[in-house]
């Protein structure tokens, strides 16, 4: 315990280093900081995870990426061992979190996805009772309060009562409040839902920062355009991966093309794009509607169809495939998969 | 071990912040015993009387007045018939009706029967249980009085030898029940405060979901349970103490025991009804909830402990019920204590039957948080 306390003290507070070796496990660097093999979880009969497993180097930020009821909660409690797994092993630095609970709870920090602090504590007790658990000592506990003040622009707020912050600020203080004990490997449950803008973007810079130090980072988001935030991403989706590798490659890999259509009414024409039939993806975004082509078809085509139609556009142009798209996609061939698996029976 | 203290500490800062426990701890010991101590009693007074006088006799007469003295009955006064009387105890004026009928004097003289006819409003039949066993004493004792002014009966009377019992009444000379109460209305006190209050305060902690959050943190099982039940420990001593000097001020009841026991004692019934506070807190999702079963608990927990009904009054299934009931045995400890000052080795039962109920509930609660941990 002493020698962890040590290492947290030690090399941690120190401006960013280089992320090889500064979680400290000494001899084997090329262990991944967090490491699942095949964890399966089922609620009763139904099956929430599914044979999933993945790693997580120290300074990266790997992100999990996927709509709700994923199973991404799920995943992150069986991670922190607030959950055991059906099958499968969870390993931290080597160490199985089935068999060495206490070394999970002191090397890593987990966020859940609802604000659980103390509401009628104020910002500073609730930070110094979160460093006192760890045992902290308080000339550290002062230091590094400050440090997380500059971060997350809570200085000014520190007497303040948790309960009444914004939604921003009460996730700022969470997450300061999982970095009070410094730990080597942190896990955060969809962090940035519900946050403003800004709030959301200081949220992501402190991430980048703590990758800086060699922080291992994994982090849960129903945005898509957040996947881009991440070294590594994992795209979920009922319990399964679908794809998971750098937001650059994931993007590359996909072999689509996209087209956009701007239209006056988007919504009005995406109706009249599902009830035509036309035989085209088709996704309403923000933006305007997304087609999917086809490996055998080109623009010109797609807008002689659309023309027959009687469908009218403004512009028709294309456009690099995103996260979302990607992620459609790839539902899209798992769910074309699991059709035809069950025609064959 | 630090981290228990600093448990504490936090939970300490929390109530500090809570009104409401303020005022538990502080006004409610006295509003309590003011109001309950003085409403609960079990001391029969000021019975309605009302007498049917048929017989016009110095002895009807003789009844009349003893009726008139005394604290236990309130003379109404006389009607002529027994209907009228009837009307009374109908209408709530009266409780007992004493009816003495034509030729009471004669037969009395006489050495024949002398029939008198009583009726009583049997809908609170505690009360008027005791009216009856008063107005049969007072009877009695009347008799004694006029059959010895006949020499002929005070002859047989003397050949007789009626039982004189002569009662002394130990503990409580005086049968003043709120001697006996106000203790009873303490323990009461401290049941509530330490079974409700870790009860909600645990549940809370996992509505907001900070129970999560100590879960991944270093903290221990152990440790978890102990950093809970200190602080209210702490708080039920507090009340403990805030109760008994209130008994002093208002009632003036003096402990005959020993105030270390009596703390110790408290000790010990406290970590019983912790634990099924923490136990509770295992059965519900939500502080409502925790609400609703601490008090199913509480009542059977205080109407099973002896406090208004004699436990052995009980059928015998509810009596061996009540040995599973912490409050029983701390009910009988601060009244022998307050009132007996009795001393450790007569209260071992009690010691014994706490200290079972704690162990229990305590490990069951132990063992239940640590599943739900899974």
């Amino acid at each position: 315990m002493l020698h962890h306390n040590n290492q947290q003290t030690g090399h941690r507070e120190l401006p960013p280093t280089p992320a090889v070796g500064s979680a400290g496990s000494g001899a084997a660097t090329s262990q991944p900081a967090l490491l699942a093999e095949g964890v399966s979880r089922s609620w009763g009969d139904l099956p929430v995870l599914i044979d999933i497993s993945l790693q997580v180097a120290s300074g990266e930020i790997y992100g999990l990426v996927g709509p709700d009821g994923a199973g991404k909660t799920t995943l992150i409690r069986i991670l922190v061992s607030l959950l055991l797994a059906d099958s499968g092993r969870v390993l931290l630095h080597g160490h199985d979190t089935r068999l060495e609970r206490q070394y999970v709870r002191r090397h890593v920090g987990y966020m859940p996805q609802r604000f659980s602090l103390y509401p009628d504590l104020t910002v500073e007790q609730n930070l110094r009772f979160f460093g006192d658990l760890y045992a902290v000592s308080r000339e550290e506990q002062l230091e590094r309060c400050n440090r997380l003040y500059r971060f997350s622009h809570l200085a000014e707020f520190r007497q303040r009562r948790a309960g009444h912050l914004s939604g921003g600020m009460k996730q700022k203080l969470a997450l300061s409040c999982v970095l009070m004990h410094a730990p080597e490997v942190i896990l955060l449950d969809e962090p940035t839902v519900g946050v403003d803008p800004v709030s959301r973007r200081e949220l992501w810079d402190i991430l980048h920062e703590l990758r800086q130090e060699g922080t291992a980072i994994l982090v849960s988001t129903p945005y898509m355009e957040e996947a881009e935030q991440c070294d590594r991403v994992g795209l979920i989706n009922a319990g399964k991966f679908l794809a998971e590798d750098t937001p650059e490659q994931l993007v590359a890999n996909l072999q689509v093309r996209i087209l956009r259509l701007r239209t006056t009414d988007p919504w009005a024409t995406w109706q009249r794009l599902l009830e035509a039939g036309l035989g085209l993806q088709v996704q309403l975004f923000g933006e305007g509607i997304h087609l999917t082509l086809a490996a055998d078809e080109n623009q010109v085509e797609v807008e002689a169809r659309l023309r027959q139609a009687g469908i009218s556009f403004q512009q028709l142009y294309p456009v690099k495939p995103g996260m979302e798209d990607l992620f459609l996609a790839r539902l899209q061939q798992v769910e074309a998969v699991s059709s035809e698996v069950i025609t064959d029976v | 071990m630090r981290r228990v203290f600093y448990l504490v500490q936090k939970e300490f800062r929390q109530i500090r912040r809570e009104k409401a426990y303020i005022a538990i701890i502080f006004l409610m010991p006295f509003v309590q015993l003011v109001i309950l101590g003085y409403a609960i009693t079990t001391d029969v007074r000021n019975v309605g009387v009302v007498v049917v006088d048929q017989d016009h006799s110095r002895y009807s007469r003789a009844i009349l007045a003893s009726l008139e003295t005394g604290e236990t009955f309130q003379l109404l006064g006389t009607v002529p018939t027994e209907r009228a009387a009837r009307r009374l105890l109908d209408r709530g004026k009266a409780v007992v009706a004493v009816i003495v009928p034509h030729g009471f004097g004669q037969n009395l003289l006489r050495g024949e029967q002398p029939a008198l006819q009583l009726l009583l409003d049997g809908v609170d039949g505690n009360s008027s249980g005791v009216a009856l066993g008063y107005l049969q004493g007072l009877l009695a004792g009347l008799q004694l009085e006029w059959v010895r002014e006949v020499p002929e009966l005070a002859r047989q009377i003397q050949s007789i030898h009626l039982i004189v019992p002569e009662p002394r009444l130990w503990y409580n000379e005086n049968l003043v029940s709120v001697n006996h109460i106000v203790p009873g209305i303490l323990a009461v006190l401290l049941t509530m405060i330490t079974l409700f209050l870790t009860a909600m305060n645990i549940v809370r902690e996992r509505e907001i979901g900070t129970m999560e959050q100590l879960q991944v943190t270093p903290i221990r099982g152990w440790e978890l349970i102990l950093g809970k039940v200190l602080p209210f420990v702490l708080l039920g001593f507090l009340l403990l103490n805030v109760g008994i000097l209130a008994v002093q001020l208002i009632f003036a009841i003096p402990m005959q025991g020993s105030l270390l026991l009596l703390y110790l004692m408290s000790l010990l019934f406290m970590l019983s009804t912790l634990g099924l506070g923490i136990l509770i807190s295992t059965l519900a999702h939500t502080q409502q909830q925790a609400m609703f079963i601490a008090w199913f608990f509480s009542i059977f927990t205080i109407l099973l402990s002896g406090f208004f009904i004699p436990i052995e009054n009980m059928p015998d299934v509810i009596q061996y019920l009540t040995y599973s009931n912490p409050l029983r045995y701390f009910m009988t400890v601060i009244r022998a204590i307050y009132q007996k000052g009795s001393e450790l080795p007569v209260l071992l039962d009690e010691v014994a039957g706490m200290a079972l109920i704690a162990g229990i509930t305590i490990s069951t609660a132990v063992i239940r948080l640590r599943k739900r941990n899974v």
